[in-house]
Formats: structure tokens, sequence, C-alpha cells
């Protein structure tokens, strides 16, 4: 009876720090971006740092809270498990519902490519054992180059615009001008209010995922390859599935692509940069693999799709993760 | 026969609605409001930046569509057809009714064409337009 109240209070401190987490990280994100735009930081910059980073914090603070916390396995549980779901469950749900997933080759190649060449990184390194600080500062260089591509790509995008938009007289040149806004206490103390948020909600959710662990004899590994990572996927789920039922098909599949690689290079290559990160040898020969393998599976079943992915796609998707987390939690650990 | 016309879209089927209230139109003067409602509701958890993206994009959706409504009906060939745009923000099938009454149209024109797995899992607006419209409506089946 003690033990089943205990479970019970975890599992309620788990969802709540996982809603605080959330909503925290929007806070910081939303403020942190009015603050840059009134220190004079280009809109396209902003823009593309904010919607790479915004869906990705949560898995960021509790892999890196985790990590620091001594609950290794949590944190890389996380990440690694989180890009597993976010292809395979998350796209799978949406193109599942929505039906179809368009594609636009351009944008897929760059990010699909992106997230296969993360994936592999990660392997590489995993293979010399611990990631340590050589594997971050290469992770990091790498993530500080896609952003780059992704604001050169913006910035075309852009400017392709403004010439439509001129062609057709139908809109002004100040709706994409860098909008300078002043700073302001309240946009400050949002900012550090979601910080702080972040930070404690991270706090909870991995403590609660430890204690949950330990109690049921469940290892932390599942824990964070599941529970954590299917819990701070909530943002992508949200943003991926509405997008997807809405037609913004971009947004849907490059939200997931994305949060894939941030979630490698920032949040494995950040904690790494402070310690080395141990390698759990199943995560060297199991989880890592699969997460490689979904990432080849969506692109041959969006070229089978003629550049879609649509309800067939998505179905084997789901059957895919499925798959793994029987296989993952029944069989191999 | 019918003096003011609501053609709505959500951008699916465009060829054929177009072509139906082409096929209805006589000689006579009529007014044509071509509406697309950008529909704003995103799920609790949704981050905000992420909420005003989605906004953008759908409103910029929303004037292309409109733009090529307003290319076919405003064409020298439809001299009879005095075209209205509207853009809308909420949701689809109660703007479309609002703005029905509010107009005071004589007929509703939208695109049908979901299977019975998409309208289980997406919802079908044309359905819930038909069960409170204000006036005669026209679903266009589509493939």
């Amino acid at each position: 009876m003690k033990y089943l109240l205990e479970i019970v209070i975890y599992i309620i401190a788990l969802v709540i720090s996982l809603i605080i987490v959330v909503k925290s990280a929007d806070v910081f994100v939303d403020n942190l971006v009015d603050i840059g735009s009134a220190l004079g930081i280009s809109q396209i910059i902003l823009g593309v740092t904010a919607s790479a980073i915004g869906t990705s914090l949560p898995e960021f603070g509790s892999a890196l809270i985790a990590t620091l916390s001594g609950s290794v396995d949590i944190g890389v549980g996380t990440v690694i498990g989180s890009n597993i779901w976010n292809i395979a469950g998350i796209l799978g749900i949406s193109a599942t519902v929505a039906g179809v997933i368009r594609t636009n080759k351009q944008g897929l190649t760059r990010d699909w490519m992106m997230t296969l060449i993360t994936g592999l990184i990660l392997l590489f390194f995993m293979f010399f054992g611990d990631i340590n600080w050589i594997a971050s500062i290469v992770m990091i260089t790498v993530y500080c180059f896609y952003l780059w591509l992704l604001i050169k790509a913006e910035r075309k995008n852009k400017q392709e615009t403004v010439v439509d938009e001129k062609d057709r007289d139908f809109r002004s040149m100040d709706q994409i001008s860098p909008e300078k806004k002043s700073i302001n206490k309240k946009t400050i103390g949002f900012t550090i209010l979601g910080l702080l948020g972040l930070i404690v909600g991270c706090r909870i959710l991995v403590f609660s995922a430890v204690e949950l662990a330990s109690i049921a004899g469940i290892p932390e590994m599942i824990m964070g390859l599941f529970t954590l990572a299917i819990g701070t996927s909530i943002p992508e789920l949200v943003v991926t599935l509405s997008s997807a039922m809405k037609g913004l098909h971009d947004l849907s599949i490059g939200t997931v692509l994305g949060s894939n690689t941030f979630n490698i290079l920032i949040g494995i290559g950040i904690p790494a940069l402070v310690m080395s990160v141990p390698v759990e040898p199943l995560s060297l020969s199991f989880d890592a693999p699969v997460m490689i393998f979904v990432t080849i599976l969506l692109m041959v079943l969006i070229r089978t799709g003629k550049m879609k992915l649509n309800r067939i796609g998505g179905i084997i998707l789901i059957a895919t993760y499925i798959s793994y987390a029987i296989l993952r939690i029944f069989i191999f650990s | 026969m019918y003096e003011k016309i609501l053609v709505a879209t959500m951008g699916e089927y465009m060829d054929e609605i177009i072509e139906h209230t082409l096929n209805i139109l006589t000689d006579k003067p009529v007014e044509i409001i071509g509406v697309y409602v950008v529909e704003t509701s995103v799920p609790f958890l949704t981050p905000k930046k992420v909420k005003e993206m989605m906004g953008t994009e759908l409103r910029s959706k929303g004037e292309e569509i409109l733009d090529s409504l307003a290319q076919e009906f405003q064409s020298p060939s439809h001299y009879m057809v005095n075209f209205r745009r509207v853009l809308l923000e909420g949701n689809p099938a109660d703007e479309i009714v609002n703005l029905a009454e509010k107009e005071e149209v004589d007929l509703i024109i939208l695109g049908t064409g979901k299977n019975i797995v998409d309208k289980k899992l997406l919802g079908s607006v044309s359905e819930k337009v038909v069960h409170s419209a204000p006036c005669t409506i026209l679903l266009v089946r589509t493939s």
C-alpha cells in the first residue's frame, strides 16, 4: 500500500513537472526572443533559433540536469528515446491522423541529411566509449553549421517573398523588417522565471523518474528512453500533429527533424562539455542503431510515397515503434 | 436565381468548387463572396512562437487561395460577377455560418470529399455547416 501511494505521488509529480517544464521553456524562449529583438538581433536569426530550440528545450533541460545529477542513463536515454519517438511515434501518429504529410524536397533533404549525419556522429563517438569534450566540441560546431544553413535558407526564402509581394503590391516591406522593441522589466522577469521554471521543473522531473524507477524496479535507461523521452516530446507532438492537420507540412516534418538534430548535438553535446558522458553497451548496439534505422526508414517511406508520408507509412512507423518498445522493455532490458 | 453566393474553401477542391460555381451562374448580376477561415485553435502546450508562426503561415495560405478565387471570378468573361474576398479567423464551420447569416447569402458552396476514416479523424467542416446553415447549400462532391 505504501509503495502504491509513493508510485501515485511520483506519477503526479512527473506529470505536473512535465507541464511546468514545457510551459517554462515556452515562456523562456518567447521572452528571450523579445530581448534579442530589442537588442537588434535579426528577426530571421531569432525566428530560426527560437523554432529550432523552442520545442527541444524540455529534452535538453532534462538530459542536462539528469547527467549533472549523476543519472547519466536517464540523460542519454531521454535524448535517444526522444529521437526514436519523434520519428516513429510522432510522425507515425501525425501521418496516420492527417492522412498525408507532404514534403518540400529541398528542405527535407537538408534536414534529413543533417539528422542522419548527427546520428552517425553520435554512433561514431559512442564506439570510442565515453562521450568526452572532443565529441562535444565537434557536436556543437556541427550544430552551429546547421543553424547557419537554416538562417541562410530562411534569408533566401524571405528575399523571394519580398520580390513576390512587391509584384503583387500586396504587403509592405515593414512586415519582414526587424521590429525593434524596448526591453522592459516584465520581459526580463519572465525570462528569468521561465529559466527557473525550466531548471526546477527538470529537477523534479528527473527526481520523480529516478524514484519511480527505483520503486518499480525499472532500469533508469528505460525510464529515460520511454517515460521522459515521450513526456518531454509533448511540444513536438502537439506542433507536428496540429500542423499536419492544418496542412502546414513543412512545419510538421521540420519540427521533428530539427528537434532530433538539436537533441543529439546540444542535448548530449553540452553535458559532454562539462563531464564525460558514459555509454551503456545496449545503447551502442541497439538504441542508437534503431534511431538511425527509423531515420532511414522515414526517407524510404517518403520516397515510396512520392515525396509524401502517407497513412500506410504512418502505420508502419507506429508498428516499428511498438516493436522497438516491446523488444527493448521485455527482451533486451 | 441566386443573387448572393458564399464560396468557402480551405484550399482543397478549388478547381471543382470554381467549376460548379460557374456552372450555376446566369447572365444576371451576382455577388460572390470568397471566404477562407484561418483555424487558430491549437492544442494545449503548443509553444506561443509556433502558434504565431502557424497563424502567419495560414493567413498567407488563405490570401493565396483568395487570390486564386479573385483571379477566376474577376476575369472579363465573368462580367456579371461582383467578387469580394473575406479572410476570417476562428472555427471554420462557425465562421462560415456566421458570415452567411450576416451577409444574408442565398447559397453556400463548399467542397466535400473526405473518406470515412478522414471524417472520423479530422472532422468535416461541410457536415457541420450543413447542420446549421441559414440558406441553401451546394456541396461539391470531389474525388
